[in-house]
């Protein structure tokens, strides 16, 4: 190849494709068909009972890609490489506030998941959007901080710590478990959520974190439904989906496993 | 014939990660495709699962212990020659 066409920056092909943008001469790709399951205000155990069957017949490419969205009641859960330790709460305490304790197979330490804060599940195969492990983890970071963008609060990634920063204050978590190239869990964000059972935790095996909120930096509370709006339409445009809405007993319906013991309708809904 | 039993190439390549345990253990039969493995990063958890139907051979890197993408952390033997 010359050397000028390295020295001007452009390979040929990009030259080429820079052509095309300017001239308006390109479609933009089209998108894939996938799924979005709002399973409301669901206790941790049956809704990850429902992602954990939905994942496993997705393994298996009876099912498209499906966007699992939550609230639970309030649980510490601990991932695979977390430990009791950073609970700082006897059993006592804390059947006395009501918080379960859960391990699970995400990667990460302790977090704190209730009402308010929006979980977000694609279980997506790497392979159809061509990302790695890794740079799958970190677009969803991106959905993060497009989100909070879109709210005006502006936050970013901090190297050593994933999730979604604030200043010094994590908004959003990030955790991922992937099985053949197919994905599970996802991330969480602080909408409207009470924050103090975090100052109960070593939240994600860090001492003294800070959390907040979208309502704790906006000063307002912030509708659920019009967060979980924005957060599939960015997905969409990131990953490249093109989401249709399902309902949890049209997911029940499309397993195989019919053997949950998750009720059909769910329990409790959102209210916008 | 035996086969070797690698951290999944689906995350980065820099990517270090430790092996949180193993969920079958040298003479356990499984079939192709099955969990052999959990890894685990900073956030992200990896199975690692059976190339071939067979048996579990040896551990090569223990629980606790860390390894990279593509490492060689374990073999098995589909019981034929080779």
């Amino acid at each position: 190849m010359p050397k000028a066409a390295l020295k001007g920056g452009l390979r040929p092909f990009e030259r080429i494709l820079k052509t095309m943008q300017t001239q308006g001469n390109t479609t933009p790709p089209e998108k894939r068909k996938g799924l979005w399951l709002d399973l409301g205000i669901m206790p941790y155990k049956p809704a990850f009972e429902v992602q954990t069957a939905l994942y496993a017949e997705r393994m298996e490419g009876d099912l498209p890609t499906i966007v699992i969205v939550q609230e639970n009641n309030p649980v510490f859960t601990i991932g695979r490489t977390g430990s009791r330790s950073n609970i700082l709460l006897t059993e006592a305490e804390l059947h006395k506030l009501g918080i379960e304790v859960i391990d699970v197979n995400r990667g990460g330490d302790v977090t704190f998941h209730t009402t308010g804060q929006i979980i977000v599940s694609p279980l997506v195969y790497l392979g159809d959007i061509d990302r790695n492990a890794n740079q799958y983890f970190h677009q969803l970071e991106d959905v993060q901080i497009s989100v909070l963008d879109r709210y005006g609060i502006k936050s970013h990634k901090k190297e050593g710590y994933p999730g979604a920063w604030c200043g010094e204050e994590k908004i959003g978590a990030v955790g991922i478990a992937v099985r053949h190239g197919y994905t599970c869990h996802g991330f969480s964000l602080n909408v409207n959520p009470d924050l103090y059972p975090f100052s109960l935790i070593n939240p994600c095996g860090v001492s003294r974190m800070p959390v907040t909120s979208m309502k704790k930096m906006l000063g307002r509370d912030i509708p659920g439904q019009e967060v979980r709006e924005t957060i599939r339409e960015i997905i969409g445009d990131l990953l490249g989906f093109d989401f249709r809405t399902i309902t949890l007993p049209h997911a029940l319906d499309m397993l195989k496993n019919q053997d949950l013991s998750v009720p059909a309708q769910g329990f409790q809904k959102i209210e916008s | 014939m035996d086969y070797d039993i690698v951290v999944p190439s689906t995350a980065d390549g820099a990517l270090q990660v430790t092996m949180v345990s193993w969920i079958r253990k040298p003479g356990d039969s499984v079939d192709k495709g099955q969990d052999l493995a959990e890894a685990s990063t900073e956030k992200i958890t990896l199975y690692i699962t059976a190339p071939v139907t067979g048996v579990v051979k040896s551990i090569l890197v223990a629980e606790g212990e860390k390894a990279n993408v593509d490492d060689v952390v374990g073999t098995m033997s589909d019981g034929g020659e080779g």
